[in-house]
């Protein structure tokens, strides 16, 4: 069973991964049931088999809660599968939950970008893959932006929104993840530094009279 | 050289595309001025790049011209591209008249 404070906290500019704990069962099990989430396979039904679910989670799994700098956590992502001989691993259990509250963060990009450094450079792993449901089409575009490639269709293999869906399977190896990966997730981090164009109402507001 | 108004169409299906996907309240409306990626915009990261991923596609196809919207010419830039509609399609016709 996982011992969360073994875990290391991933600090970025923008957010923090921190690791998961049962006293995150009620907030994330929520999280679960928001609309955002309905294209993830099924979790718990109960926030007590939620908490269990944490509870019982491999040591060599590195379960996060993505939270801002101020510790408002806004997220879950995880590193599961880890095979240490082959060093390959899976990324997944990705969900945004707050929204409101990640507003104006690039916290999908840094959060992945903290992971995938996890994963290639601390446990120098030279593989990570996962599955999408094929309806999934943001997540799609999103891993393939992000340089993953298309390795496969497993075929009616998800049970998700009340029908059979395929499984996209995906992967990336080291040097992609160098070449391709790093860039885009800080190009996009980059893009929430820049200042922004005046909206047009708060140009006339702040016009005088 | 490609027109502001085509441009803005190619931006306007891109969006339409992301709402498809997108709860109700939470659909990106289609005006010059929606505000994109940044404090106080409508998207964030992963639909912002399914926004980019799209335009990408759209302006290579049917404006036959290559444009990357995440590379250093576009962070570099003193105002975000990302801004709102309007500076997107700025960014993108400019792009396209240069080379």
């Amino acid at each position: 069973m996982s011992n969360a404070c073994d875990k290391p906290t991933l600090a970025g500019q923008f957010v923090d991964l921190r690791p998961l704990t049962p006293d995150d069962a009620e907030m994330t099990f929520a999280w679960r049931q928001g609309a955002r989430a309905i294209l993830l396979n099924q979790g718990a039904q109960t926030i007590e088999q939620q908490r269990n679910w944490i509870a019982g989670r491999s040591a060599s799994e590195y379960n996060f809660i993505i939270e801002t700098k101020q510790h408002q956590p806004i997220g879950m992502l995880s590193l599961s599968g880890i095979d240490a001989v082959n060093r390959v691993g899976e990324p997944g259990r990705f969900l945004i939950g707050d929204e409101a509250a990640a507003a104006g963060l690039p916290a999908a990009a840094e959060a992945m970008k903290l992971l995938y450094a996890l994963a290639f450079d601390t446990l120098k792993l030279r593989r990570v893959w996962g599955v999408v449901a094929s309806e999934n089409r943001r997540m799609i575009k999103w891993q393939t932006f992000l340089g993953m490639t298309q390795e496969g269709r497993l075929r009616e293999h998800l049970f998700i929104n009340d029908r059979l869906q395929d499984a996209v399977v995906f992967g990336l190896l080291d040097g992609e993840y160098r070449r391709v990966t790093l860039p885009r997730l800080e190009s996009l981090i980059a893009a929430a530094r820049l200042p922004v164009a005046p909206s047009a109402s708060s140009a006339s507001s702040a016009s005088p009279e | 050289m490609a027109s502001q108004a085509a441009v803005i169409e190619i931006i306007y299906r891109a969006l339409r595309s992301l709402n498809e996907e997108l709860e109700e309240e939470k659909r990106v409306a289609l005006a010059p001025d929606t505000r994109l990626f940044g404090p106080d915009a409508s998207l964030d990261s992963l639909s912002l790049v399914s926004v980019i991923v799209d335009v990408e596609t759209a302006v290579a196809d049917e404006l036959g011209r290559a444009v990357s919207l995440t590379d250093d010419t576009a962070m570099t830039q003193d105002v975000s591209p990302f801004s709102n509609v309007t500076t997107l399609a700025n960014y993108i016709v400019k792009q396209l008249g240069q080379g």
